[in-house]
C-alpha cells in the first residue's frame, strides 16, 4: 500500500499538477484566516451598530447617538423589530439615521433592524410573513398590499392613520386602503414613470416637447433622420415593457378599465386591449432594435451617450445618470408626461407612480409586547422629516408626506412632484397592480416579449392566450 | 536549426508536429474556458462611469481595483464568508462522519438489510429538495430547539437548521461513494483487525477510516463546494438578512432597480475564490479520488 501511495504521489508531481503546492495554500489560508480573525474579534467586542461597516450590518440594536435630545413629548418605550428591504449601502445609512432619530424622539425605545436585500425580501415575502416576521416591515402598495391584508398576515392600522391622514393626499389614502376598507400601510415614497430626455439634445436639435400622439411620432421620425435612436428601450428583464403597456392602456382606455383588467374583472380579449397593441406597434419601429438583449441600465446608457433621444422609464434612472462621474449629466436630464392620445381619458393625467409603504405584520412573535412601539414607528414614518432622511440617501424616491420640506429638492424632483399632483389617477405598475404569478416571467413578461418580437402581428391569438393564462391560474394563495 | 536536431530525423519532427497540434488545441480550449472569467475580471477593473460612457466593448480609460474594494465593503463580504463557514464546516464534517459510519456498517458488517439500507440512502438522492419545501417549512416552525443552539427556540431562521438540512441531503450521496470505496478494501484487513482483538469501532477508526482519506478528501471538496454554492435552503429557512450565506451577499449589491454591474463582477470573482482555494488545497486527494481504481498496481 505504502509503495503504491508514494508512486502515485510522484506521478502526480511529475505531471506538474501541483504547480501551486498544497502546503503553500494551506499556509496561506492560515495566515489569511488569522488576519481576518483579528478585526472580527475586535468588532465583536464593541457594539455592533457603531463599528459595523456602512453596508448591511448584522442586526444590532441601534444605540442612540451620544447627544440624545431631551424627550419633547411622552415617547413610547419597549422594543420594535423592523424588517427592511433597504439593503444598498446608502439606504442602510438612511435607515440608520431614521432609527437614531426615532430613538432620540422616544428615549428608552429599542429598534432592532433586519435588513434583507430587495430581491430576496420580495421572493421570500410569503414565507416571511407566515413565519416569524419582524413587527414592522417595508412593502409595496397596490395588489401586493391588499393580497397580504386579505390573508390576515398584516395588521390594520386605522388608529395610526386617523392621526396622520391629514399629512397625505387622497391618492395616497386610496393606495393604503385594502378591500375591507381598513388602512394597512403608511406610504413613504413614490417615483413616477415618464418620458425622459436630455435637455441639451433637445435644444441643440431644436426639438419641442410633444403634446399629442401625432407630435410624438413626428418627433420620433425627425430623430431618426438625425441619426438618433428615437426611443431607447431595454426589456431583457421583462418588466420594463410593462411601463409602456400601462401608460398606453391608461391613456386609451382609462384608469378603471386598466385596474379591472389587471384584476380579472375585464377580459384580455377585449377590443380595447387590441387598440393598445396597435398603438404600441405604431411606435415600435422607433425603439432600439436591440432591446431584447439590453438591461434598462444599458438602454439608459445610450441616452447618456446622446445616441438615443427619449426613454419611457421610472424616475429611478437617476441612479445610472449620477454614476457617470460628471454631475452635468444628471443636471441635463429632464422629462415630460406621456403625450395625450386624443381620448376622454387624457384628462385623467393618469400615470404609473409606484408607492412604497411600511406595514405592521400579524404573526410577529413579539408583536403583542411591541405593539405600541410598532405603531409609534409607523407614525414616525408618516412625518416628512423622517422621509427626507431617506430621500437624502435614496434620491429618485420622493417623500409622500405633505409636510416634507421640498426646498431641498432638485428641479427634476420638483417637476416629478408636480406631475404626480396633477394626476387624477395613479397606478402602481403592472406587476404591483396584479397577481405576482400573472405578472411574472412566465406570464405577462413573456406575453409582452412575444408581442414585441412581432408588433404588427394580429394579436387576437396572443390576447386569447393571455386570457387563458389568467383563467388557468389557481386561486391566489400565499 | 542545429545539426543535432536535424539528425533527429523525421520521427522526432513528427512527434513535434503532434505536440504542436496538441498544444494548439489545449491552448485554444483553455482560452475558451478562461475567456468569460477574464472578461469578468476586465469588467471588474473598470469604473462604472467608463462603461456607461463608452460601453462594455471598448478600450478602457482607467483600470483599477476600486470595484473590488467597494464590493468588499458594500456587500460586507468578510462577514458573509464567516456565515458560510459557520454552516459549511460543521455540515461537511458531520456529513462525512455519519456517512463513513453508515458506509462502514453497510460494507464491513454482514447483515440482511444492508442492500435495502443502501438503496434507501441512495434513493434519497433522487428526491428533489423542492418537493418537500412546504412541509419542511412548517416542521421548522414547529420543532423546538433549546436556547444555546437556537436564539428563537425554533429550527427556523437558525444556523443549526441549515446545517441539519444540508447534512440530511448530502449524507446519501456520501454513503453511496464511501460504501463503494470501502468495498474495494480487502476483507482481510477486517479479519486481521479481528484477530488482533480490535472492536468494531476500533476497526472503523484505526483501520478503515485512514485508508479512506482519498475518498474523504474528494468528498470533502465536493461537499464544501455544494454547500458553499447553496442558496436554496438559506432562502427558504432563514429570514434574517445577516444570517445569510456568502452567495446571497451578492444580492446586497443589486439595488431594487439600479445595479452597478462592475462592482457585482468584482464581488462575484471574490466570492468564487474560496472554492478554488479548497480545490487547490485538496487537489492531490481529489484527483486521487477521481482516479481510484483506475490502475492496478
Amino acid at each position: 500500500m505504502a509503495n503504491q501511495d508514494t508512486t502515485r504521489r510522484e506521478t502526480l508531481s511529475m505531471t506538474g499538477l501541483r504547480s501551486v503546492s498544497r502546503r503553500d495554500v494551506l499556509k496561506g489560508m492560515a495566515v489569511v484566516a488569522g488576519a481576518a480573525a483579528v478585526p472580527t474579534i475586535l468588532a465583536a467586542c464593541s457594539s455592533g451598530a457603531t463599528t459595523a461597516p456602512a453596508s448591511v450590518a448584522p442586526p444590532a440594536s441601534v444605540v442612540p447617538p451620544a447627544s440624545v435630545a431631551p424627550a419633547s413629548a411622552a415617547g413610547v418605550t419597549g422594543t420594535v423589530t423592523v424588517g427592511s428591504n433597504h439593503s444598498d449601502a446608502s439606504e442602510v445609512k438612511g435607515m440608520t439615521a431614521i432609527n437614531a432619530a426615532f430613538i432620540a424622539a422616544n428615549p428608552g425605545v429599542t429598534v432592532t433592524m433586519n435588513p434583507v436585500d430587495h430581491n430576496t425580501f420580495q421572493n421570500q415575502i410569503g414565507a416571511y410573513l407566515q413565519g416569524t416576521p419582524e413587527d414592522d416591515f417595508t412593502w409595496f402598495s397596490g395588489y401586493r398590499m391588499r393580497f397580504f391584508a386579505s390573508k390576515g398576515l398584516t395588521t390594520a392600522i386605522d388608529d395610526v392613520w386617523a392621526k396622520v391622514s391629514s399629512n397625505f393626499t387622497g391618492a395616497f389614502a386610496t393606495a393604503v386602503t385594502a378591500d375591507d376598507g381598513k388602512v394597512y400601510g403608511i406610504p413613504v415614497d413614490y417615483y413616477p414613470w415618464a418620458v425622459f430626455y436630455r435637455k441639451s439634445v433637445f435644444s441643440d436639435k431644436g426639438y419641442t416637447i410633444p403634446a399629442t400622439w401625432a407630435d410624438f411620432k413626428t418627433l420620433c421620425t425627425k430623430m431618426q433622420t438625425d441619426g438618433l435612436i428615437p426611443i431607447t428601450f431595454g426589456d431583457k428583464d421583462g418588466w420594463p415593457a410593462m411601463g409602456t403597456f400601462d401608460i398606453l392602456d391608461l391613456r386609451l382606455n382609462g384608469y378603471d378599465f386598466h385596474t379591472q383588467l389587471l384584476t380579472g374583472k375585464q377580459k384580455w380579449t377585449d377590443a380595447k386591449v387590441t387598440t393598445v397593441f396597435q398603438k404600441w406597434a405604431e411606435i415600435m419601429p422607433f425603439h432600439d432594435k436591440t432591446y431584447a438583449g439590453l438591461t434598462w441600465e444599458k438602454a439608459c446608457d445610450t441616452l447618456i451617450q446622446k445616441k438615443s433621444g427619449m426613454f419611457m422609464f421610472g424616475l429611478f434612472l437617476t441612479g445610472e445618470f449620477s454614476s457617470t462621474g460628471t454631475p452635468a449629466d444628471l443636471a441635463d436630464l429632464d422629462f415630460f408626461p406621456f403625450p395625450a392620445m386624443g381620448t376622454q381619458y387624457d384628462a385623467e393625467n393618469a400615470l404609473d407612480a409606484p408607492i412604497d409603504i411600511w406595514m405592521v405584520s400579524a404573526k410577529s412573535p413579539t408583536l403583542q409586547a411591541d405593539l405600541d412601539a410598532a405603531k409609534a414607528y409607523m407614525e414616525f414614518w408618516s412625518k416628512g422629516s423622517t422621509q427626507l432622511l431617506m430621500f437624502q440617501n435614496q434620491p429618485g424616491f420622493i417623500p409622500t408626506a405633505n409636510d416634507a420640506d421640498s426646498s431641498s429638492y432638485d428641479p427634476l424632483t420638483k417637476k416629478a412632484v408636480q406631475i404626480v399632483s396633477q394626476a387624477k389617477k395613479i397606478t402602481q405598475f403592472l406587476d404591483r397592480d396584479s397577481r405576482p404569478d400573472f405578472a411574472g416571467a412566465n406570464g405577462m413578461q413573456a406575453f409582452l416579449q412575444k408581442f414585441l418580437a412581432n408588433p404588427t402581428q394580429d394579436t387576437t391569438a396572443l390576447q386569447a392566450e393571455i386570457q387563458a393564462y389568467w383563467e388557468a391560474l389557481p386561486p391566489a394563495t400565499v | 536549426m542545429t545539426a543535432t536536431s536535424m539528425a533527429g530525423g523525421s520521427s522526432r519532427r513528427r512527434i513535434r508536429r503532434g505536440r504542436v497540434v496538441l498544444h494548439a488545441f489545449l491552448i485554444t480550449m483553455s482560452l475558451i474556458w478562461i475567456f468569460p472569467l477574464a472578461w469578468c475580471f476586465f469588467t471588474a477593473m473598470r469604473p462604472l462611469s467608463d462603461t456607461i460612457l463608452h460601453g462594455y466593448f471598448s478600450w478602457p480609460t482607467t483600470l483599477n481595483f476600486q470595484n473590488f474594494i467597494d464590493g468588499w465593503t458594500n456587500a460586507n463580504l468578510g462577514y458573509y464568508y464567516l456565515n458560510t463557514l459557520i454552516v459549511a464546516v460543521p455540515a461537511v464534517i458531520i456529513t462525512l462522519i455519519l456517512a463513513s459510519l453508515v458506509a462502514f456498517a453497510l460494507t464491513r458488517v454482514r447483515s440482511r438489510i444492508n442492500l435495502f439500507l443502501l438503496m434507501m440512502f441512495t434513493a434519497g438522492n433522487l428526491l428533489p429538495p423542492q418537493v418537500i419545501i412546504v412541509p419542511l417549512y412548517h416542521f421548522y416552525l414547529a420543532i423546538p430547539i433549546p436556547k444555546p443552539l437556537s436564539s428563537n427556540g425554533l429550527l427556523y431562521d437558525q444556523y443549526i437548521g441549515i446545517i441539519l438540512i444540508h447534512i440530511v441531503f448530502q449524507v446519501g450521496f456520501c454513503i453511496f461513494v464511501l460504501s463503494n470505496y470501502m468495498r474495494t478494501l480487502p476483507k482481510e484487513l477486517n479479519e486481521a483487525a479481528l484477530v488482533d482483538g480490535a472492536s468494531i469501532f476500533r476497526t472503523y477508526r484505526s483501520v478503515i477510516l485512514p485508508l479512506c482519506t482519498p475518498a474523504l478528501a474528494a468528498l470533502g471538496t465536493l461537499e464544501f463546494t455544494f454547500i458553499y454554492n447553496d442558496f436554496f435552503w438559506a432562502l427558504l429557512l432563514i429570514k434574517t438578512g445577516s444570517k445569510r450565506p456568502i452567495t446571497s451577499a451578492l444580492n446586497n449589491l443589486q439595488g431594487q432597480f439600479f445595479t452597478n454591474y462592475n462592482i457585482l463582477a468584482a464581488a462575484a470573482l471574490m466570492v468564487a475564490i474560496p472554492t478554488i482555494i479548497v480545490y487547490i488545497a485538496l487537489q492531490r486527494q481529489f484527483i486521487r479520488g477521481l482516479t481510484l481504481g483506475s490502475t492496478k498496481g
